[in-house]
C-alpha cells in the first residue's frame, strides 16, 4: 500500500472516530470526501436522483448517530460507510420499487458485467478480489456483481439473466463460497 | 435460524451483505448480530472483501443543498449512547466483542465467588461509551439469572440501579428487578425476555425502581448483549 493510500485510509477512520465524539466539522469533512462516491453507489442502486439524495441524507444521519459502533480494526472505514449507504439504498428499493433500467450510461446501465474483472484491475486495493472473481464462472460472477453493485434481488437477477430463480440462488451461494475459499487461501 | 455450520454461516453472511435475503431473513440476521460474534466476523469479512466492487458505481455529485439539509437535522438527532440505545433496540451492527472477552469475564466472575451452575449465557454490561470496561457480569442458566458488579459500580446517592431486558427485535424493555446495594441480584425464575440475542441494560432509578415497568425513568448507564457460552 502506498503512503498516499495509507493516509487516505487512516483519515477516513480518524474522521469517523471524531464523529463518534460529536465533531460536526469531522462529519462535514467526511461528507466532502465521501459524498460523491457514496451518492454514486446509492444512485446506481435506486436509479432515481431524488431517492438517492434521500438515501444519502438518511445514511449521513445514521453515520452521525452510530459512529460509535465503528471499530478501526474492522477496516479503514470506507467499507463501513459503503455498507450503511447500500443497506439504506436497498431498503428504499424494496420499499418504493425501482425504475426500469434506462440504459443511460451515466447510470452504469451499459452492458458492463462481463468486464468486471478488467475494470477492477485499475483498483489497487482490489487485487485479491479481482483474482478470485476471475476464478468464478461467468454466471456466479455476474450474480455477485449484480447483487452487490446494482442491489438486484434474486428475482431481478433471474430476469436480467433470463435464468430460473432457483439457479440464480444457487449461483449466488456457490459464487460466495468459492470467493470465500479463494480469498482465505 | 442462524446456522452453526461454518460454511452455511459464511454463505448466509455473504447473502446478507449482498442484500439478497428475504426481508424476514434479513431481519433475523440483523437481530442475531448483537449476540453472535462468529456471524459478526463473517459479515465484517464480506463487507471488507466485497467493498472494492462498489467502485464500479461511478461517483456522482450529490445535489448541492444536501449537506445543508443534513446539517439542519443534527440538532434534533442525538448520537449513539443512552437515549439512542432505547430507540434502536436492534442496532444492525455492534462493535466487536468476541468470545475471548466473554471467557475472561466468566473467569473473573468465578474468581469473584460466582457459582455459575452450568450457565447457558453470559452478559457483560458496560457503559455505552466505554465498551472495554465491564461493570456488571450476568450469567443466565436453568437456576435463573445472577448479576453482580465486577467494578464496585454504585448508583448516585439516594438512587438505585434497575436491571432491564429487551428481547431480540422488541421495542420496549421489560423490568427484571432493582439491584440491591451490595451489587448482586439473583432472579430465580428466568424472565422470558432474557435469551440469546436479547440485551440487558441498567438504568438509574428511584429506590423502588422505575414507576413504569416498561420504560426506565432515568438514564441507561450500562448495556450488554446476551452471549452464548
Amino acid at each position: 500500500m502506498s503512503d498516499a493510500q495509507a493516509i487516505g485510509l487512516t483519515s477516513t477512520a480518524t474522521l469517523i472516530e471524531a464523529v463518534a465524539r460529536g465533531s460536526r466539522p469531522a462529519l462535514k469533512r467526511l461528507y466532502e470526501l465521501e459524498s460523491r462516491r457514496l451518492y454514486g453507489i446509492a444512485l446506481r442502486i435506486v436509479r432515481r436522483p431524488e431517492v438517492a439524495a434521500d438515501v444519502l441524507q438518511e445514511a449521513f444521519i445514521q453515520i452521525w448517530q452510530n459512529a460509535q459502533s465503528y471499530s478501526p480494526e474492522r477496516g479503514a472505514g470506507g467499507a463501513w460507510l459503503t455498507g450503511i449507504v447500500r443497506f439504506r439504498a436497498l431498503d428504499a428499493v424494496r420499499k418504493h420499487g425501482r425504475e426500469v433500467l434506462s440504459d443511460d450510461p451515466r447510470l452504469g446501465d451499459e452492458a458492463q458485467e462481463p468486464d468486471v474483472v478488467e475494470r477492477l484491475a485499475t483498483q489497487a486495493e482490489a487485487g485479491a478480489l479481482r483474482r478470485c472473481l476471475g476464478l468464478l464462472d461467468d454466471q456466479q460472477r455476474r450474480c455477485v456483481t449484480l447483487a452487490f453493485v446494482d442491489g438486484f434481488s434474486h428475482a431481478e437477477i433471474a430476469e436480467r439473466l433470463a435464468a430460473p430463480l432457483g439457479s440464480v440462488k444457487s449461483w449466488v451461494r456457490r459464487g460466495l463460497l468459492a470467493l470465500r475459499s479463494c480469498l482465505e487461501s | 435460524m442462524i446456522p452453526e455450520d461454518h460454511e452455511e454461516l459464511n454463505a448466509l453472511a455473504g447473502e446478507y451483505v449482498l442484500g439478497v435475503l428475504e426481508p424476514a431473513q434479513q431481519r433475523e440476521v440483523q437481530a442475531a448480530l448483537a449476540s453472535n460474534a462468529t456471524l459478526r466476523d463473517a459479515v465484517a469479512f464480506w463487507e471488507e472483501q466485497l467493498h472494492p466492487l462498489s467502485s464500479l458505481a461511478a461517483p456522482v455529485d450529490p445535489p448541492a443543498d444536501l449537506w445543508n439539509k443534513i446539517e439542519a437535522r443534527l440538532d434534533q438527532t442525538p448520537q449513539a449512547g443512552v437515549t439512542r440505545w432505547w430507540n434502536q433496540p436492534a442496532p444492525w451492527r455492534w462493535a466487536t466483542g468476541g468470545f475471548a472477552a466473554v471467557a475472561a469475564a466468566l473467569l473473573l466472575y468465578i474468581a469473584l465467588g460466582g457459582s455459575p451452575a452450568a450457565p447457558n449465557y453470559v452478559v457483560m454490561l458496560h457503559s455505552p461509551q466505554q465498551q472495554d470496561q465491564t461493570s456488571f457480569v450476568a450469567t443466565v442458566g436453568r437456576d435463573g439469572l445472577t448479576i453482580r458488579t465486577v467494578a464496585a459500580a454504585r448508583p448516585p446517592a439516594g438512587r438505585a440501579y434497575e436491571l432491564w431486558a429487551i428481547a431480540p427485535g422488541a421495542s420496549t424493555p421489560q423490568a427484571i428487578g432493582v439491584i440491591p446495594e451490595n451489587g448482586v441480584l439473583r432472579v430465580a425464575s428466568l424472565p422470558p425476555d432474557v435469551r440469546l440475542g436479547a440485551t440487558l441494560a441498567i438504568s438509574v432509578e428511584p429506590p423502588g425502581g422505575s414507576p413504569d415497568q416498561h420504560k426506565p425513568s432515568g438514564p441507561v448507564v450500562f448495556v450488554g448483549a446476551v452471549e452464548s457460552l
